[in-house]
């Protein structure tokens, strides 16, 4: 009797793990579930999502002139086509990156890389993607990427 | 107007402040080594002590700008009644105008009692005197208040001696790059970092007494102000961390902390205890407004905002209230801070030539660059309000500490172990 108690402990052991390991399942909480819809196309990795989303909106980054937080036409065309691709996805969860520029002062090129990300977003939420579904950051001028936001698919 | 602040900008770059506050020369300064009252053995470890401390007041004295102490020799045994009892006569004839004598005693407790007597040479009179009680292992911290005693004697502001460099430490390249809060004595001494390195940190801000550190961190992807306790090294953060904060700094009392927070797309400056609390809102411009810094009475506010179209500086009230601009030059100005005695502002200035650190009267007037750049960043004051620290980079990924007088001149290097930026020079501890 214990030892059929230990064999099924480490078959229901075996098939937690592999579930966990497998791509693009996650685990729904209640809340979750009565929050959100089945995502449309099952089973998908995050790195296939990523594919997905970098070629259907034309890109995953739009870019900005010097010291400017102004979205540009074809800034607005690239968001445009990832407000589509996530309204399409609401299961998954996105943060806009902003960046600031290197010649900046610290503070200042933080400040920059926050307003170049909430300005991507505001558009983003503009065109009817949920405020939950995307966060920001800034990574200042501390990063490789300087002058421009980008949009990172994180879940 | 434009006139009247770029004229001294451009043409006395480097020597402005210089000419307000002429440079006298170095006064000369003897420091015969520390004796002892004690006999025997204890005798002879006092004045081991005695003769390391006298080494490290020398050196102290020796890298302001307003001394140039005589070398000291070991073999000059100096009497202890010759400490309170000076022979002018002979010091006057060595070319000293400053003599500063001391003795170490052992006390039954265990720990050393400093003394220590600054005197002018030519006037035959004592000027300060003061005595320390401390642990044989803080001998270092002694001399350094001795230096400290000597310098406010005779400049009239304190010294830089007993006080503390913080600072961010970097390795490493690209996104891979390690950047750990550290923390030392300002001669170098006492090296530690803070950080360990998992995620990014910025700018590190010492309270007043030297006893925490607040700083940018990146846990959670984020930019946000934590807090480090150097006792317990203990670190929280300072508000709840979902919202994106930077540019930390304590108030001239350490009770509060100014710093900045985005709302939407907009960064203003908001007040806060230093235990945490719900933060007060003090400006509200649509601009990026950055970089607070408390005059040393409390009672005003400076930082840079680009509501106008480029950075600036600003002032206004504690409270939020009477903001005005007060830097009307070409080019931005960036990371205001006010000095120590409350009369300048550093600053750092973007213009076609790169980034140059400069100041300002604390009214706005006498505008002048001190640096020639053109990658220089991040000032701050020295606690005599004399010096400037900052950093310069000189290349992808190389970044150095360097300190320049407000007279201006040849910057000088700080020897730390790795690239290093954001400087942050705390007051004299007590």
């Amino acid at each position: 009797m214990p030892n059929r108690f230990l064999w099924l402990s480490a078959i229901v052991l075996v098939a937690t793990t592999a579930s966990a390991q497998l791509p693009g399942l996650r685990r729904y909480t209640p809340a979750d579930n009565a929050r959100r819809p089945a995502p449309a196309v099952p089973l998908l990795g995050i790195e296939a999502l990523r594919a997905d989303f970098a070629a259907q909106s034309g890109g995953t980054t739009v870019y900005f002139t010097s010291d400017t937080a102004v979205l540009s036409p074809p800034a607005r065309t690239v968001l445009s086509a990832q407000a589509a691709w996530l309204r399409r996805h609401p299961e998954v969860v996105a943060r806009i990156e902003g960046y600031g520029d290197g010649g900046d002062t610290r503070d200042h090129a933080l400040a920059v890389g926050a307003r170049r990300a909430a300005e991507a977003r505001n558009y983003l939420l503009l065109l009817g993607v949920p405020a939950a579904q995307v966060s920001i950051t800034s990574w200042g001028k501390e990063r490789p990427g300087l002058g421009r936001a980008v949009t990172i698919l994180v879940s | 107007m434009m006139k009247q602040i770029l004229l001294p900008l451009l043409l006395l770059a480097g020597s402005a402040a210089q000419a307000q506050q002429p440079a006298a020369p170095a006064t000369v300064i003897a420091v015969p080594p520390l004796t002892s009252p004690d006999s025997g053995t204890k005798g002879n470890q006092m004045l081991q002590v005695g003769w390391e401390a006298t080494q490290l007041i020398v050196a102290d004295l020796g890298s302001t700008a307003e001394f140039a102490p005589l070398r000291p020799s070991r073999d000059d045994y100096y009497s202890y009644p010759e400490v309170t009892a000076p022979m002018f006569g002979k010091w006057r004839s060595a070319g000293a105008k400053i003599l500063v004598t001391g003795f170490v005693q052992n006390r039954s407790d265990g720990r050393l009692t400093f003394g220590c007597y600054v005197y002018d040479v030519e006037k035959g009179r004592e000027l300060a005197r003061k005595g320390f009680v401390l642990t044989p292992g803080e001998w270092r911290r002694a001399a350094h208040r001795c230096s400290g005693v000597a310098y406010k004697a005779i400049v009239g502001t304190p010294g830089a001696f007993d006080s503390r460099i913080a600072y961010v430490a970097e390795t490493g390249v690209g996104d891979a790059r390690m950047r750990r809060v550290a923390v030392m004595d300002s001669d170098g001494y006492n090296h530690r970092f803070l950080t360990a390195g998992g995620s990014m940190a910025l700018t590190p801000r010492l309270s007043p007494k030297g006893d925490r550190v607040a700083y940018v961190s990146f846990t959670g992807d984020k930019p946000n102000v934590r807090v480090i306790d150097l006792g317990s090294g203990q670190e929280r953060p300072l508000i709840p961390a979902d919202s994106i904060s930077f540019a930390p700094r304590y108030s001239p009392d350490g009770s509060r902390i100014l710093f900045s927070m985005m709302l939407g797309s907009n960064s203003d400056i908001y007040l806060v205890n230093a235990d945490g609390g719900l933060p007060q809102r003090l400006t509200t411009s649509p601009g990026v407004d950055t970089d607070p810094s408390f005059s040393p009475d409390g009672s005003k506010i400076v930082f840079e905002s680009d509501r106008g179209g480029s950075q600036q500086l600003y002032m206004m009230n504690a409270d939020g209230s009477g903001e005005r601009r007060i830097s009307f030059g070409n080019g931005s100005y960036a990371s205001p801070e006010w000095s120590p005695d409350g009369q300048w502002i550093a600053f750092a200035h973007r213009g076609a030539d790169g980034k140059r650190i400069g100041v300002l009267k604390a009214d706005g007037t006498g505008g002048a660059l001190l640096t020639s750049g053109p990658a220089d960043e991040g000032p701050s004051w020295a606690p005599s309000s004399r010096e400037i620290l900052f950093q310069r980079a000189s290349g992808v990924g190389r970044s150095g500490l360097y300190r320049i007088a407000l007279g201006g001149g040849e910057p000088r290097q700080v020897a730390v172990p790795q690239n290093a930026s954001d400087p942050d020079w705390s007051g004299v501890a007590e």
